[in-house]
């Protein structure tokens, strides 16, 4: 009798071990599928879905963790739950991209028009700024102190203007388009500032 | 950015004032400048609509720079 159960407990143990080791290549293949994908998607996930990628990054780390402790069996189990959260991932990473590409080139069409108007905006300014400065008096509702703080407000576009057209230089309509839009509101403050009306 | 625009230079964002009857380049200077003197600025502004800074006309649309 004992030396069936040995004999049991022995086969018992064979299976397992068996089992086990039948386990462990899917598991590895399950796991080195999904850090395959994951690198070839990683950069793009990285800059437009970043919590999602952490999140999909800490389910893979679990179930390397399982693998390490020798549960295939957990890795297998979670390996389908993994793949979905890669899809979706990707899915998402995919989406924002062209929301951003689209957002970028839209820019881009914004920026033709905004850098020609500007530059047309500031020597506007520049040319008021200037006859004022010549002026041996004002006219009615322009003191001293709005001219001084025009001509700060100047050079404050100009240096403003720069780096929106640096930005645009590098490519970056996105960022362009926001510091030239704050130029032109400054813009638009000062000339206001100065009773000059457009046209 | 030019610092003086040319008399041609086509500015949306330059001031334009429409010359009224009994008006003067002058009185034009003192109203956006405070300085009747600096008539002649707005003068060389608009050669190609005015040949003598004493004759301007009601009407005409003159560019404020």
């Amino acid at each position: 009798m004992k030396k069936q159960l040995t004999w049991l407990i022995a086969a018992m143990m064979a299976v397992l071990i068996v089992g086990c080791a039948n386990q462990k290549g899917p598991a590895e293949q399950a796991i080195a599928g999904a850090e395959s994908t994951l690198s070839g998607m990683r950069d793009m996930a990285q800059k437009y879905v970043p919590d999602q990628l952490a999140a999909v990054d800490a389910q893979l780390a679990s179930l390397k963790d399982a693998f390490a402790k020798g549960d295939y069996k957990a890795v297998l189990a979670g390996a389908p739950a993994l793949t979905s959260a890669i899809g979706s991932l990707k899915e998402a990473a995919s989406a924002k991209a062209a929301e951003a590409e689209a957002a970028m080139a839209k820019a881009k069409d914004a920026w033709a028009s905004m850098s020609t108007d500007v530059p047309k905006m500031v020597a506007a300014l520049q040319s008021r700024v200037d006859m004022l400065t010549k002026s041996h008096h004002l006219p009615s509702g322009v003191t001293k102190d709005t001219l001084a703080s025009a001509k700060t407000g100047l050079d404050s576009i100009k240096s403003a203007w720069n780096d929106a057209t640096t930005a645009a230089s590098s490519g970056d309509f996105t960022g362009a388009m926001a510091k030239a839009t704050a130029v032109k509101d400054q813009a638009t403050a000062i000339m206001q500032s100065l009773h000059m009306s457009s046209g | 950015m030019a610092d003086e625009p040319t008399p041609t230079e086509q500015n949306p964002y330059t001031q334009t004032h429409v010359v009224a009857a009994g008006e003067t380049l002058g009185k034009i200077a003192k109203q956006y400048y405070g300085d009747a003197s600096l008539y002649t600025q707005i003068f060389e502004a608009n050669r190609d609509v005015l040949k003598d800074p004493n004759k301007i006309f009601p009407g005409q649309k003159l560019r404020i720079p």
